[in-house]
């Protein structure tokens, strides 16, 4: 009835081989009459453990009993496979006794903390390999800074701020010490620096650059966002501005919306427009598509981004939602960047850049004032679209952003 | 019942610094304790608290936690096995996985969970289920409730209404338990079904029973009354005054290291990593165009990730490269469905614009991503 019959694991019977520093560790007495168990293998063969360090679990009926090291050493074999039955005083395991313990940060009482691998699925968390070919750009927010709607997906950004700072030997120092840690890409890494070397060797990747004035923009906000909110139970932010002055310009343009297709040397002309929008996400680059884009409102467009930022930030962002796409936006600006080249999203032609918006004085009528700034770049293909067509591109741009009547009167 | 705040329990803290010395408290034998949070994981890192740093010798600690809804995993099982992980992510359901054995429960508000701390040598979970049954019978004395010998409690000899695990340590050891009051039996039963087919695992199943909620037998009761009568039999049977202390989980000051612990329950490594190796044989039905594909798929999961990926498609369906790409890139990926979205778009983006493969390219992936 009473549970004296446990004995603790340290103090029952160790058996024979005590040859060399080997010892074979049973399974312990169970608790309450239980008869029999099952093992979970936490170590493998060959691991150094410390004393007390969890080496297996077993599970007898619905209770959890772990079964620690009686010493330092190394696990010489396993005497049971994981999941096996055992009963009590069976043989569970083999250890090689050596003199000193590794320092395991951890208490024996919880199972052992994951190997320091922790970084797979957070993409941008390993400072060293990637993090050199993308040049800034390409970890951005789909809406701009101010939202917090959008906040959200920022939160999960917030590991890709590392393409920005460090070239990669800074990363892991303790003063003084000359040690380097090897971690492995993860499958996504490896897959994303694949794909966007195969598009620079493609593609003739060049950028050209504006800078747009924020201050109409802004007033347009501060002026009508109450009742876009009201009515659309929206916020108003400033990336419809630049997705619906995209789709004009690209329905100016038609050949920044069009792409080669290089197996049959044809130029596909399309005659929609589907904006991708860049996310970072911790697993990595997701880029949801807002389709359409050509028949779209502002206020469409807010609530297309809003959808997929949602999704995004609950993870249920679908294949359908991230195929295809004709231009990407991207916006490095939530991180403060200036002035950046972005890098284009295959199987596209280009894709813009937005930055920060800083207050910086211009000339403007021949006096300088202050007016909020934000730099744009354009990367496209050469192959495809001229410098001509590039600037046109990026100039009508600018001006249905500085002055959303350009798009009322389609100028 | 008072209820004390937790200004007024430094003398915890008193036992907490002075493990072994005497100490000197108000209370001996015993200690109860509520949280105050209903987060599944803050409340799991409490026990995992009490567990390593507290010293049982001299009083023994019961733990009272309500969690908003959540379903919990003992610590060897299959959660594709155990519940209906899409249901789960639709409604915003947690999944935790325990320190102790057992098999998977649904908590909402409707459920209370004890955990009853002791000595590894005073473990003895008969008498604590024995001490819960008391306590009801003391609160409503028609009701016919008693413990099976599998350490169940059922309600009218048919449902139960309390299913229980435990953990052994070194020193210490605890017990915990469910206790049915107004649970959402509807959501309970949708969620612990998995829909997953062709899961070979030797992970501990769960039993699945009848359940039935109290309030069901008794719709005066409640689960703040249930509290109550279990910490007041608590408090008979342990010679202490029946004070209830207030904890909060996110006290880091009260309890050093806690917030780590929260954490780590959180981590996809412990949730999902922590399964035993299982494999999946099923057949993928595609609808395509006029017919339907039968696709047998195999793959070995291990650590939450897939170590061998075989998907038997017809000869041509996809390009070579590219299925052999698909295969390269599940194989070592977390066997999850974000992760499969994420890395399968990626992909798609360097296949040839072809309407065609793209859609075959979707289907096959979709198919795949209800696997997880």
């Amino acid at each position: 009835v009473n549970s004296s019959s446990v004995f603790t694991v340290r103090y029952f019977r160790t058996t024979a081989v005590h040859r060399d520093d080997v010892v074979t560790v049973n399974t312990p007495a169970f608790a309450e009459s239980v008869t029999e168990g099952d093992v979970r293998w936490e170590k493998a063969v060959g691991d150094t453990v410390a004393e007390d360090e969890v080496v297996c679990e077993i599970e007898t009926d619905k209770t959890s009993v772990q079964v620690p090291a009686p010493a330092a050493g190394v696990i010489e074999a396993l005497l049971v496979p994981d999941g096996g039955k055992v009963e009590g005083g069976t043989p569970l395991f083999k250890l090689r006794k050596t003199g000193a313990a590794p320092a395991k940060a951890k208490p024996a009482a919880a199972p052992p903390p994951p190997p320091p691998a922790a970084p797979e699925p957070v993409a941008a968390a390993a400072p060293p390999p990637a993090a050199a070919p993308i040049p800034t750009t390409m970890p951005p927010v789909p809406p701009v800074s101010t939202q917090p709607i959008d906040s959200k997906p920022v939160s999960a950004v917030k590991p890709a701020a590392a393409p920005a700072a460090a070239p990669p030997g800074e990363a892991v120092p303790t003063k003084g010490a000359r040690s380097e840690h090897r971690v492995k890409m993860n499958r996504m890494r490896q897959r994303i620096a694949q794909r966007l070397k195969e598009a620079q060797n493609t593609c003739a990747m060049l950028t050209t650059f504006n800078e747009i004035d924020m201050s109409n923009i802004r007033e347009m906000r501060t002026v009508h966002k109450d009742t876009f909110l009201k009515k659309h139970n929206l916020k108003l932010g400033f990336m419809s501005a630049f997705v619906k002055a995209a789709a004009f310009a690209l329905q100016d343009q038609p050949v920044v919306n069009a792409v080669i297709d290089d197996t049959t040397k044809e130029i596909v002309y399309r005659d929609y427009v589907d904006i991708s929008v860049a996310v970072a996400t911790p697993r990595g680059l997701v880029v949801p598509v807002v389709r359409n884009v050509e028949n779209m409102n502002f206020a469409d467009i807010e609530r297309a981004i809003y959808e997929l930022g949602e999704k995004a930030r609950k993870n249920e962002l679908a294949i359908e939602d991230m195929d295809g796409g004709t231009f990407t936006i991207s916006n490095g600006g939530v991180f403060g960047s200036l002035f950046g080249t972005p890098i284009i999203n295959p199987p596209q032609s280009a894709i813009l850049g937005m930055h920060a918006i800083f207050d910086r004085p211009v000339a403007v009528g021949g006096k300088i004032e202050v007016r909020p700034m934000m730099y744009v770049a354009l990367t496209y293909d050469h192959r495809l679209i001229d410098g001509r067509e590039a600037v046109t591109f990026l100039r009508k741009i600018k001006a249905a952003v500085e002055d959303p009547r350009v798009l009322l009167l389609d100028l | 019942m008072v209820l004390q705040s937790l200004k007024n329990c430094l003398w915890l803290s008193c036992i907490l610094r002075t493990p072994k010395a005497s100490f000197r408290s108000t209370a001996s034998g015993g200690l109860i304790i509520q949280s105050v949070s209903n987060d599944v994981y803050q409340n799991l890192a409490v026990e995992d608290w009490i567990h390593d740093h507290m010293d049982l010798e001299k009083q023994q600690i019961l733990f009272l936690w309500r969690n908003s809804p959540a379903v919990v995993i003992g610590r060897h099982q299959n959660p594709w096995q155990e519940c209906n992980l899409r249901l789960l992510r639709q409604k915003n359901i947690k999944l935790a996985r325990r320190r102790s054995g057992g098999g998977t429960v649904y908590h909402d508000l409707g459920n209370i969970n004890l955990t009853f701390f002791t000595t590894r040598k005073k473990y003895q979970r008969m008498e604590n289920l024995k001490l819960v049954v008391k306590a009801l019978k003391a609160l409503r004395p028609q009701l016919d409730v008693h413990v099976t010998d599998r350490y169940d409690i059922l309600l009218d000899k048919e449902y139960k209404i309390s299913g229980t695990a435990a953990k052994l340590g070194r020193t210490s050891a605890y017990h915990h338990c469910t206790l049915l009051c107004n649970a959402d039996k509807f959501v309970l039963s949708s969620v612990l079904k998995s829909p997953y087919k062709g899961l070979k695992s030797n992970a501990t199943p769960s039993v699945p029973a009848l359940v039935k909620n109290l309030f069901e037998e008794d719709p005066s009761l409640t689960s703040e009354m249930l509290l109550d009568a279990i910490a007041k039999e608590y408090a008979a049977q342990h010679q202490i005054d029946h004070h209830v202390t207030l904890i909060n989980p996110a006290d880091e000051t009260l309890l050093p290291g806690i917030s780590n612990k929260t954490e780590e329950l959180q981590t996809w490594e412990w949730v999902y990593g922590k399964t035993p190796k299982f494999s999946i044989s099923t057949c993928l039905n595609m609808a395509y165009k006029d017919s339907v594909l039968d696709v047998k798929v195999n793959m070995d999961v291990k650590h939450g990730k897939i170590e061998v990926c075989n998907i038997d498609l017809p000869e041509q369906w996809l390009p070579p490269g590219l299925y052999g790409e698909l295969v390269k890139s599940l194989t070592g990926s977390k066997f999850c469905p974000n992760e499969t979205t994420t890395l399968v778009t990626t992909l798609l983006r360097v296949c040839p614009q072809d309407d065609e493969l793209h859609s075959r390219w979707s289907l096959l992936c979709e198919n795949m991503i209800m696997l997880m």
